[in-house]
């Protein structure tokens, strides 16, 4: 009973959306509108084992003074204090939740964020070496690129952004065109296989 | 001394100098405008005043420097055109973000918020959402970010579901514009068109060649065409003279590195 009846709802939604998209009969519509209510409904559950999990992660780290572990009160403080300011104030225009939220939490991930360029120059001006033909054609193409994406390489010559953009247009799109079509095979497989019980793994245990 | 090992915090240093000394300089280069950019401008240009515009606002707050331009860009030129923008977040970071954004650039040109734009707010699940809004978007969002009902603005009643929104906009750092394409775009028909990070493009390629998605302006570039196109130059094009200097300088250094470490192994 624990699997066949996971796997029979699976079955039983997985064939109605499968079906319900080449059929506009209002039934069909109101009932497929009603399960996209639902999916948002348990979508929130998951945030909620999520919050959860957080907590009993980060609880043990301290009671176990773990590595690092004062980092985990100011995460379990920071949950804290945003959700009694989000459910005690409100979250609007004005709102001492928005004012940290704009104040501190962008900031701080924006400057994350920027550290990525001194990492990437980094890794760059360690990785990118004229090692073989391989290596070699990685680097003239990043080059390229680079400097066709700024106005920089249009002040050199129009060669350079023409190239960049035959570059992205063609033997980098006609890759991320196979990888698109391979993940699109991997997802009906997968998928039929959900519905079809045959996969098993998202129940806990082997498929 | 082989520069092909130098130390990291010198890099660090010289990146530092060349992210921030460029800042100084008040300096605005000569831009491009490409065909991306030109597309997504053209789909937004060709609405007529009081059509529906929806922007989605997919972004995090760590993308904020990058997407703020863009983000920009398009709303002013929407309402410049008078359109009727419908401004909703599909990650919970973007919804304060965009609402912010929207009111500053709404206060600009004298717009009324419930009669020229309203603000829908966050709902999670984006596939759920993106699916919902083409069958009923007030049942998506009964209510919009003020927590008012959306009866209560006459002017956006007649935006049922994406039959009556000529075109949608997504100003996304992440991969949410393929699922705008996979089920707004493919179920639904929904023109769907992208600002996006610059290192999302070749992501969505295929799917702007096979036009499913519009445009892309993308990145700190994309914004300052965007800025050309509307005749002014602002913020983006002051940041594009910073990113030219440090590709350049990143440049310099691959070809430093490379250069050293070859007379290096001669030695």
């Amino acid at each position: 009973m624990r699997t066949r009846f996971p796997i029979a709802i699976c079955f039983v939604f997985g064939i109605f959306t499968l079906l319900q998209y080449f059929s506009k009969h209002p039934t069909l519509t109101a009932m497929y509108a009603e399960i996209l209510d639902w999916m948002q409904i348990v979508f929130v559950f998951t945030l909620l084992v999520g919050v959860i999990s957080i907590f009993k992660i980060h609880s043990a780290k301290i009671s176990r003074q773990e590595r690092d572990w004062p980092y985990s009160i100011l995460t379990i403080l920071g949950i804290v204090v945003m959700a009694v300011l989000g459910f005690g104030y409100g979250t609007e225009y004005g709102s001492p939740f928005l004012w940290i939220f704009q104040n501190i939490q962008v900031p701080m991930q924006s400057t994350m964020f920027a550290l990525i360029a001194f990492f990437v120059a980094s890794a760059a001006y360690r990785g990118f070496r004229f090692r073989n033909k391989e290596a070699a054609v990685l680097l003239i193409t990043a080059i390229i690129v680079m400097l066709g994406r700024v106005p920089l390489g249009h002040q050199i010559s129009d060669l350079i952004p023409q190239t960049a953009q035959w570059i992205i247009d063609n033997p980098s799109t006609a890759a991320k065109r196979g990888i698109l079509i391979g993940i699109g095979l991997g997802s009906i497989t997968t998928a039929l296989r959900v519905i079809l019980g045959i996969e098993r793994s998202y129940l806990g245990g082997r498929s | 001394m082989d520069l092909s090992r130098l130390d990291r915090r010198i890099i660090f240093l010289i990146i530092a100098i060349v992210v921030i000394v460029p800042m100084l300089f008040d300096v605005t280069p000569e831009v491009q405008i490409t065909k991306d950019t030109e597309q997504i401008f053209d789909a937004i240009d060709s609405l007529k005043t009081g059509d529906y515009l929806m922007v989605s606002f997919d972004f995090e707050a760590a993308s904020f420097p990058e997407m703020r331009p863009l983000a920009s860009v398009i709303l002013n030129h929407s309402f410049e055109k008078d359109l009727k923008i419908i401004g909703l977040a599909l990650f919970s970071e973007g919804t304060a973000i965009g609402y912010t954004l929207l009111e500053q650039i709404a206060r600009e040109y004298d717009k009324v918020y419930g009669v020229d734009y309203v603000y829908l707010g966050f709902r999670p699940q984006y596939v759920s959402a993106i699916l919902g809004m083409g069958e009923s978007i007030i049942k998506v969002f009964p209510e919009d970010y003020l927590k008012q009902p959306l009866e209560k603005y006459p002017d956006f009643l007649e935006l049922e579901n994406y039959e009556n929104l000529p075109l949608l906009v997504s100003v996304a750092d992440g991969s949410l514009p393929i699922h705008w394409a996979d089920y707004a775009n493919a179920r639904y028909g929904q023109r769907v068109a992208v600002a996006c990070a610059a290192v999302m493009v070749t992501a969505f390629k295929p799917y702007f060649e096979s036009g499913q998605l519009i445009g892309p302006a993308a990145g700190v570039k994309g914004a300052a065409e965007y800025e050309k196109l509307l005749g002014y130059e602002g913020a983006a094009h002051r940041r594009l003279f910073t990113q030219s200097v440090v590709h350049l300088a990143i440049i310099i250094l691959v070809i430093v590195a490379n250069v050293s470490a070859y007379v290096w192994r001669k030695k």
